[in-house]
């Protein structure tokens, strides 16, 4: 069972001081701290335990400049076999971009299966994974929370809304967007990373892929970012237990909560 | 009149029949010691295992007087000091009578007379002693001794041996009558039974070899069972004086055993007496944890894969299927621990279960997967942003901003005294309290300081307890190379885990660092500091405060370092200040559950928390405050006196804190 994982580095900004950059199309990165999006460290451990559970090998594959590479070794550490890191250089990229370029570098490839995250943490888009499926020519399915991979087809399960999941088959090779919580993705330890050091990690360089400029022109573009306004409208509800609980209740009715 | 002598092989025949037995026991005895040495040899690097004085001083403190037994329990010192040296009495005597066998008759006359009554009372200790051990464990039900059927056949059978070793003699004497027979005076008591110096004559020759081929086979099966520890334990306890070489985490492969020789050594060396059970607040606390349960799983585990006759197929078939009807060696049991060091501080044979436990984990940490989520959340956190608590550096200096305290990464002092706040004390709400009250302190007393301001890194204790060996290298790098630029040569610590890191983990990992590479610094605890300005004068406590108050030894500082004045010192020299002693202080003192790692982990299986343990019985002294040294134990503290409900009638405090109090240091923003 051969797996390739699509990996992005993102900024971590869970505490972190967030500022608008000076052209107001994004955030300062210099000093945050970057590491693996969330989504694809699960997809990455779900890889590593088919491959662990069924044989096989696992890729792992990142668009980003050499800081991205950490992402990578992190991969390798974990138990992914290679990895690839293309260069983009200073192209502009967006969801549309990502998806050609991946498909251009995937297609040449050996895989049976094909694992992304829902959706990175920077700008929570969510395309990259089926656009890639499209370009591709995949099955494909989204929001996957279970893959139990058995021979020719897996049988998945995805998350759907109002707390719904569907089971259901899907036919090899195939690409799956997977969500978090789908495992318990294991920790790496600095030993692993250090020797993790021995695994293939290949660069390649994007003008060496020999895409058509049309395919590299973004389709998207960031207008502007900023911080949302302040707004006024907290109501300070005083009294005792009694009184404050009838009192919601009263609003909750006014505002059309079916109680 | 005839001189005493020995008779040996009196009226037995066919005495080559007993020497093939004796080989044939020597050669399985042999085999059984071959075996543990191999696997102790499987060990990851081997360390020099060189002459210690200490080493020979602790064997035979230790080994022979078996004065660690003694602590806490005399009946069971005693008890095993008789079975011991009238075991060692027996065996030199068995030695004696082969050379004078086959050396040289020495056994004779007035010596023969003195031997003869020494092995007499050589074989009376080990009869009390093996009767007094089969009472403590069978009648008395000691809580800790286990009653497994090993441990009623070893003391029976070592007591069979010996008394029928008495029979032997017993009846050999009412058969010969020798003149100076009543020197062996338990024999000829027996004796006195048979009145025919005949009687017994024809069973004679089967009460001797059965007494031989039992004590052949009791020989034969030392290496097999318990018994082991006799050869084991002496190894064990010679090598404590030993100090640890330092292992570079990088040398680790996957092929290698986790644990070096020299622990590898105490699985063998254990004696399952349930001392560590007692004392370990992981089992007081009912969690599915024993130092005891731990050290045997993990050598049966070592066993099963090491053992040389895996080497035949149809023992490595064997044992492989024996594997699989146990259970795989838990790897969550290693989480248990709090690394507070209670076991290794009442084993007689110096087994380091919080050594083993940490390397344990190590192996676990490598492979990733066992690893709890809260705790692998807070390594990453650790290793981008140099604490287990925040996912940012920013407020690492916060809690000082009021105070204009100089940051020495800027002032380019030299010899300035660093005051190393840490992450914790840094970080945490009310933590951040003892950081401030040191200030408030030193800056009353004259003492110049500074602190590392926003650039203060982690010590890399958290890492090196719960076996993340590489990001606490990466850490203490970062930290000595921080040191080194500024010049910090002096530094004082508000928690006892970092100064235990700096004083005692540090050293041994520079230690292969070439010399001038060497970064050194001295570290102290802020309770010796403290303790000094009080001694010195430049504290002096003025105002009375009337209150009973009791102290908590922090594990790092009480038991692994051996701080157990300074801090008391300091509270007594508070006039009006009555300190009472809870029922477990010093050397003994219970751990608050927060060390290892647990501070960052979920709770366990426990029935009730260690720290509500610990704050109850603060409370049953009936002190007012309970006073402690160390950041962790104030919060883990502070926590379980409000679950235990226990917020009216304690409250708990730093020393900081209390001498802040006595000194009336208090600003406008404590109320």
């Amino acid at each position: 069972m051969d797996v390739i994982v699509c990996v992005k580095q993102v900024p971590e900004v869970i505490d972190a001081d967030l500022k608008i950059n000076r052209e107001a199309t994004g955030i300062e990165k210099e000093d945050l701290v970057m590491h693996i999006n969330d989504w694809d460290n699960y997809a990455v451990e779900e890889a590593v335990c088919i491959k662990e559970a069924q044989g096989g090998t696992v890729t792992a594959i990142t668009i980003g400049d050499d800081e991205s590479e950490d992402v990578l070794r992190r991969a390798l550490a974990m138990g992914a076999d290679k990895a690839i890191r293309i260069d983009p250089g200073e192209r502009e990229l967006d969801s549309f971009v990502i998806s050609k370029i991946l498909a251009k570098v995937i297609k040449d490839l050996e895989y049976d299966l094909v694992l992304t995250g829902v959706q990175a943490d920077d700008d929570n888009s969510g395309m990259v994974g089926i656009m890639l499926a499209e370009e591709l020519g995949l099955s494909h399915a989204a929001v996957v929370t279970g893959v139990q991979p058995e021979g020719d087809a897996a049988t998945i399960r995805m998350e759907l809304e109002g707390g719904l999941d569907e089971i259901a088959k899907i036919k090899l090779p195939s690409l799956l967007t997977v969500q978090t919580g789908i495992n318990d993705p294991r920790y790496v330890s600095i030993m692993g990373i250090r020797k993790a050091r021995n695994k293939e990690l290949a660069v390649v360089e994007l003008e060496d892929l020999g895409i058509h400029e049309d395919h590299l022109t973004p389709m998207t573009w960031i207008e502007e970012v900023f911080i949302p306004p302040e707004t006024t409208g907290a109501e300070m509800i005083e009294g005792d237990a009694a009184s404050v609980a009838a009192q919601l209740i009263k609003i909750m009715k006014e505002k059309g909560v079916n109680i | 009149m005839i001189i005493p002598y020995r008779a040996s092989y009196w009226s037995i025949v066919s005495v080559w029949i007993f020497y093939v037995l004796a080989a044939l026991a020597v050669a399985v005895f042999v085999f059984g010691v071959i075996s543990h040495v191999s696997v102790w040899s499987r060990g990851a690097r081997r360390q020099g295992m060189g002459f210690s004085g200490q080493g020979v001083f602790n064997l035979f403190l230790d080994g022979l007087l078996g004065r660690r037994i003694f602590r806490g329990d005399v009946a069971a010192g005693t008890m095993h000091f008789l079975i011991l040296w009238g075991f060692l009495g027996l065996f030199v005597g068995t030695v004696l009578i082969s050379a004078d066998y086959w050396v040289y008759p020495f056994l004779k006359g007035a010596v023969y007379i003195g031997y003869s009554l020494c092995l007499e009372l050589f074989g009376l200790m080990l009869t009390i002693g093996l009767v007094w051990a089969l009472i403590r464990r069978y009648l008395q039900r000691v809580t800790r001794l286990e009653r497994r059927i090993q441990d009623l056949m070893v003391p029976v059978w070592l007591l069979v041996v010996v008394l029928s070793g008495f029979l032997v003699e017993g009846v050999r004497l009412s058969s010969q009558r020798p003149e100076w027979g009543a020197w062996s005076f338990i024999g000829h008591g027996i004796s006195l039974f048979w009145s025919d110096p005949r009687a017994v004559l024809s069973v004679y020759p089967y009460i001797w070899w059965s007494h031989a081929i039992l004590s052949l086979g009791l020989v034969a099966a030392i290496p097999f069972c318990k018994l082991f520890h006799v050869l084991a334990a002496p190894v064990n306890i010679y090598l404590e004086g030993q100090p640890d070489l330092p292992i570079p985490a990088e040398t680790a492969t996957a092929d290698e055993e986790t644990f070096s020789t020299r622990q590898m050594i105490f699985f063998d060396a254990c004696t399952r007496c349930g001392r560590c059970v007692e004392v370990c607040p992981s089992t007081g606390a009912g969690e599915s944890f024993s130092p005891r349960e731990f050290i045997a799983a993990v050598r049966e585990d070592l066993l099963l894969r090491h053992d040389p006759l895996k080497s035949l197929d149809w023992f490595a078939r064997w044992s492989d299927s024996r594997k699989t009807e146990k259970p795989d060696l838990d790897p969550q049991m290693v989480w248990h621990c709090t690394s507070c060091r209670a076991c290794l501080e009442v084993c007689p044979v110096y087994v380091a279960t919080p050594k083993v436990i940490e390397r344990a984990r190590s192996r676990v940490v490598e492979d990733g997967t066992q690893v709890p989520p809260l705790l692998s959340q807070t390594l990453e956190k650790l290793y981008k942003y140099n604490n287990p608590w925040e996912a940012s550096k920013k407020n690492r200096a916060k809690w000082s901003q009021d105070l204009e305290i100089p940051d020495l990464t800027k002032t380019g002092e030299e010899d300035a005294l660093c005051y190393f706040v840490g992450c914790t004390t840094a970080l945490d709400t009310r933590a951040q309290d003892l950081a401030r009250s040191f200030a408030w302190i030193l800056t009353h007393a004259g003492v110049p300081f500074g602190t590392l301001g926003k650039n203060e890194p982690c010590c890399g204790d958290i890492a090196r307890r719960v076996g993340e060996d590489g990001l606490f290298e990466e850490q203490m790098e970062s930290c000595l190379a921080l040191f080194e630029r500024n010049n910090i040569r002096r530094v004082v610590t508000s928690s006892p885990h970092c100064f235990h890191t700096f004083r005692n983990e540090y050293p041994t990992c520079q230690a292969l660092r070439p010399p001038d590479e060497k970064v050194h610094f001295d570290v102290r605890h802020y309770t010796q500091v403290i303790g000094e300005l009080v001694s010195e004068g430049s504290i002096r406590f003025e105002k009375r405060l009337n209150i009973k108050v009791t102290y908590h030894d922090p594990c790092y500082l009480g038991r692994h370092n051996r701080i157990y004045d300074a801090p008391r010192k300091v509270i007594r020299s508070i006039p009006g200040i009555e300190l009472v002693e809870m029922s477990h202080n010093r050397a003994n003192s219970l751990c608050c559950g927060g060390g290892g790692g647990r501070m960052w982990q979920q709770d366990l299986d426990s029935k009730i928390k260690m720290s509500e343990i610990r704050v109850r019985e603060a409370a049953d002294t009936g002190a007012e405050i309970v006073i402690t040294a160390c950041p962790l134990c104030l919060i883990m503290l502070e926590d379980a006196r409000k679950t235990a409900s226990l917020e009216d009638t304690l409250r708990v405090m730093d020393l900081n804190e209390l001498v802040v109090m006595a000194l009336g240091l208090q600003s406008e923003s404590e109320e």
